[in-house]
């Protein structure tokens, strides 16, 4: 619990970021797609959600404090506000850097019932890392999440939009291996879908796969 | 037969109940170089404790100021440092004074400590020539710690 | 503000007595009227409900409007979030509420820790005060509790413990509504809920102080007061702010003569409960090392103590005519400025007595048509060259407040944003020193265009906040540029030019200010063309005067009379010094911004032999010229037709 509060001096606290003093980062493509989702909602405030899916895909899937104070700017909202909501929601990375693909292991019932933290040891023994870590070449993170809504695939494992399942260790080394080789990184490319599923046909810059 | 009446059978009565006596033990002590013992749960001198370790138990909270009737006990609390750590937790009593002469010794003070600290002792002896020597301080209240007492 | 006649009113009925509320007022309010109270912590008066804490479970039900059958509901309702309505039936009093509460209390100590002792808070503590009359005497939880980051610093005055936090969001509603930063805010959901700000930044909230009082347990504490006293230690005065002229009223907490802390006093009228920070940590000067405690008389080149006889000896041989001036402080008592032009003017022959630094101040007195608390219903607010947030932060919360509440219309012009222009409808940044070209814009006495260029504004903006603008009320200070002033005072709407100085307005009011501005006073003082000059709870090297201009006006003086609190750096020029009591250790009255007098009574005693500077003027006066002297503040304020 503490872990998520970075203590830094006793003494001093750094300042929050001036307007001028932001590293904007978004993209030509990222502010059309934000102004155009803008539009949708009755007020900016409304807008956070949306805006964070683009930050995250801007950012190489890692919201991270940057990530934040652009959606905040951007929407005119406060940075302690847009960062409660991104950190209320655990599909977006706020805490830990998610690498290039993050392995989603369902351990609920049914799961469960079919071995799920077998997977899961398996997976964890495989790449070293424990639940919640990234590994050290930034290329897997390992998480237990909640019910998938895939009991009939059980056991399943979500990597960004794509289930798998029932899946054992043979798969699931086959599949490390194939997003090992795949250049793109899933946890963009499932935050770049959301939001080309919340524009409008219109409005949409890139394409839904 | 008056003499004897009023006067040697008188004394020798009083001297019988003197050699009677001459058997018991003393109940008269020979203050100050002997001390009477006290009783188990007497009131009198306050003492700060400490912990096994040293550390102080007075965490200068002001409950006792607070319980105390006769308003006798000021304390001045102050922060715990990792250079200076006089207490466990927090917080410290930087100046701890009770003032003896308006005290009552009823020991509300001990029943209202949260850490124990302060507690009411055997010692009685609290008689002094100068009215600013019963403000009594921190310093003078304080147990000394276990490893000091072992010498 | 709607008339009492137009208020619709329900009926209701509380634990069994009849009761007619204004529709749709919250039940927590409504039972108030009876007088009963209902436990709380996340509801605030001033803040709008969210029903986090569940603390204040109320039983209701309906009347049946026909038949008159009351059907009570088979659960609690939380009456923070429950507006009342016709035939609403509430029951704050039964045994299931008793067991309610009991069971909402030992959730919110689950993981509060039992740190009492050592808390801030402990004593003045809503949660200790709830436990005890509704809380369960023990806890079933008997396992480990959870464990967080405790004194934390969040800024140079506020400190967050985190296990004591029970989520109640008061803090984080007060910078969204009420200071409108939006600094802290939830982080996390389920039992990592934490409030905090972005990256653990610092707090930088100029009310930030604000969420200390209103945290219901020791989260929120004051890093200036930590570990000083427990509440029961303290003494505790009314007492009014003198470090901005909004005259907040305080409560000074003060110990063996030492003042410990500020907290903010309710008066709806001015600061309704809040105070700023520098009201509520800027209380320093009262216990400083520098405070002058004797009177000090120049031998050679030594300032050397001395005794009042001499230092009067003295001054009443070097003042006298009108060679000699007077320079007065503005956050000053009524009672010093009228004794002093009484016995500067009256006594010793001298017109030149003044308290104006500014060329702007010295030409327009404050003129002032709304009070503070009619701010936040004027429909539109025109915020003109100032800061609002630094220069009169209660006004500030006002003009906000009527944005907030009322819907505003907020129109600043200043010479950059700050934290006005996070609300205002239109901000207009104007290049410095072109106050006077905007104002005329403002009064279209000059052309948009010419105005827009001349200023740095673009053309359209500056047209739509002129015509957004009719018939604003205006909002300014005294050190508005004169012109400027002069414009906007012959608009439509209402015009505000509020002083800064604590005291400011009670020195216009209480001084002639026919002779030399104090301004002047120090030019002529600089061409060595000043006999004597007496400088009175001022220190000259702050007012914002280039340095060089002080210095060489107090090295040309020939006898400088300085009377201060502190040892100044003025101090160090005086030919003799006078000790003065701060405003807590004298009696006295300050006239605020909007025209309030406001009494404060001594609450410490002073500081060494050192006197308030209305008995040092009538001691002198007496000596002049014999008489009954007054002996007290309030035969003095009575004798002044000013504040009549």
């Amino acid at each position: 619990m503490s872990e998520l509060i970075q203590l830094g001096s006793h003494n001093e606290r750094p300042m929050p970021p001036k307007a001028d003093e932001l590293n904007l980062r978004f993209s030509e493509q990222a502010i059309k797609e934000l102004e155009g989702l803008k539009t949708h909602y009755p007020n900016l405030k409304a807008c956070i959600l949306p805006g964070l899916w683009i930050a995250q895909r801007e950012y190489g899937g890692f919201l991270d404090g940057d990530a934040i104070a652009e959606v905040a700017h951007r929407l005119s909202r406060s940075y302690a506000e847009v960062q409660g909501v991104a950190t209320f929601y655990s599909m977006y990375n706020t805490v830990h850097n998610p690498g290039k693909h993050k392995i989603e292991v369902c351990t609920c019932l049914s799961c469960h019932f079919n071995s799920a933290y077998r997977i899961r040891d398996y997976v964890s023994k495989k790449l070293g890392i424990k639940n919640g870590e990234t590994t050290a070449d930034g290329m897997f993170m390992l998480e237990e999440v909640e019910c998938l809504n895939a009991c009939d695939r059980a056991p399943v494992v979500q990597v960004g939009d794509r289930y798998f399942g029932p899946v054992d260790e043979k798969s699931i080394d086959a599949l490390l291996e194939e997003l090992r080789a795949s250049e793109e990184s899933t946890v963009v490319k499932m935050a770049d879908q959301i939001v080309q599923v919340q524009l409008k046909a219109e409005e949409r810059v890139g394409t839904i796969r | 037969m008056a003499i004897l009446d009023k006067i040697v059978k008188p004394m020798i009565a009083g001297l019988g109940i003197t050699s009677k006596r001459l058997g018991h033990s003393r109940p008269t002590v020979m203050y100050p170089e002997d001390k009477r013992e006290q009783f188990p749960r007497t009131r009198w001198r306050h003492v700060l404790t400490r912990h096994d370790d040293g550390l102080e138990k007075c965490i200068g909270c002001s409950l006792c100021a607070g319980a105390c009737p006769a308003r006798c006990i000021y304390v001045d609390a102050g922060e715990n440092t990792e250079e200076n750590r006089l207490s466990p937790g927090e917080r410290h009593a930087v100046r701890y004074e009770i003032n003896m002469l308006r005290c009552i010794f009823c020991g509300y003070c001990q029943d209202a400590c949260p850490t124990g600290a302060i507690v009411l002792r055997k010692d009685f002896e609290l008689a002094n020539y100068d009215r600013e020597e019963f403000i009594f301080t921190k310093e003078m209240l304080l147990e000394p710690a276990l490893s000091e007492r072992s010498k | 503000m709607a008339a009492a006649t137009d208020i619709q009113t329900v009926n209701i009925i509380v634990n069994g007595i009849e009761l007619a509320v204004p529709k749709g007022e919250l039940v927590v309010e409504a039972v108030k009227r009876l007088g009963l109270e209902i436990p709380i912590f996340c509801y605030h008066p001033r803040l709008k409900p969210v029903g986090m804490c569940r603390m204040c479970l109320v039983e209701t039900g309906m009347k049946n409007p026909q038949d008159g059958t009351i059907r009570m509901m088979p659960k609690p309702a939380a009456a923070c979030t429950l507006p009342v309505s016709e035939g609403l039936v509430i029951n704050t009093e039964s045994d299931a509420l008793k067991k309610d509460r009991k069971g909402v209390l030992e959730f919110l100590l689950i993981n509060h820790p039992l740190d009492c002792p050592i808390c801030d808070r402990g004593g003045e503590c809503p949660l200790q005060n709830n436990t005890l009359f509704y809380g369960p005497a023990t806890s079933r939880f008997i396992e480990q509790k959870r464990h967080n980051v405790k004194a934390y610093p969040l800024s140079d005055y506020v400190t967050l413990d985190l296990e004591r936090c029970i989520q109640c969001a008061r803090c984080i509603r007060f910078t969204e509504e009420i200071s409108g930063d939006s600094q802290l805010a939830f982080r996390f959901r389920g039992n990592k809920t934490h409030p905090i700000t972005f990256n653990e930044t610092k707090f930088t909230s100029k009310f930030s102080g604000n969420v200390i009082e209103i945290c219901p347990v020791g989260a929120l504490t004051n890093r200036k007061y930590r570990f000083r006293a427990r509440p029961w230690d303290l003494q505790t005065s009314e007492a009014v702010c003198l470090n901005c002229s909004n005259g907040c009223n305080i409560w000074f907490d003060h110990r063996a003569g030492k003042v410990v802390r500020i907290n903010a006093r309710t008066n709806e009228a001015i600061n309704e409960e809040w105070t700023c920070d520098k009201g509520k940590f800027g209380h320093d000067y009262y216990n400083d090392e520098k405070r002058l405690e004797t009177p000090f008389a120049r031998t050679g080149d030594e300032l050397q103590k001395a005794d009042y006889a001499t230092v009067y000896a003295k001054l009443l041989e070097a003042f006298h005519g009108d060679n000699t001036g007077m320079i007065l402080g503005d956050s000053l008592s009524n009672e010093t400025y009228i004794t002093a032009q009484n016995f500067f003017t009256g006594q010793l022959g001298s017109h030149n007595i003044d308290y104006r630094f500014s060329a702007n101040q010295a030409k327009g007195a404050s003129t002032v048509d709304n009070s503070i608390a009619s701010l936040e219903l004027a429909k539109t607010t025109l915020v003109f060259g100032t800061h609002l947030a630094d220069d009169l932060p209660i006004v500030f919360l006002r003009v906000r407040k009527g944005w907030f509440n009322q819907g505003t219309q907020v129109i600043l012009a200043t010479d950059r944003s700050d934290e006005v222009s996070e609300f205002a409808a239109h901000t207009l940044v104007y290049k410095p020193g072109t106050e006077a070209t905007i104002a005329k814009a403002f009064a279209g006495q000059v052309s948009v265009a010419d105005a827009a260029a001349k200023c740095g504004i673009s053309e359209p903006e500056l047209q739509a906040a002129i015509t957004a603008a009719a018939g604003a009320t205006v909002i300014t200070t005294t050190s508005l540029n004169h012109e400027a002033a002069e414009v906007l005072k012959a608009l439509d709407g209402n015009f505000n030019a509020y002083p800064t100085g604590a005291n400011e307005r009670g020195a216009q009011l209480a001084l002639a200010c026919d002779g030399l501005s104090a301004l002047e006073q120090l030019k002529k003082a600089a061409n060595g063309e000043l006999s004597a000059l007496w400088v009175v709870g001022v220190d000259l090297f702050s007012v914002g005067l280039p340095r060089e201009e002080v210095i060489r006006a107090l090295e040309n003086v020939d006898f400088l009379a300085v009377q201060d609190s502190r040892r100044t750096e003025t101090f160090y020029y005086a030919s003799v010094a006078l000790p003065m009591t701060l405003p807590a250790e004298q009696d006295g009255s300050y006239t605020n911004c909007e025209g309030t007098t406001q009494q404060m009574k001594a609450i410490i005693p002073p500081v060494g032999q050192a006197k308030p500077a209305w008995r040092v003027f009538e001691e002198l006066s007496i000596r002049v010229n014999p008489r009954m002297p007054f002996s007290q503040a309030s035969e003095i304020l009575a004798s002044a037709p000013a504040f009549a």
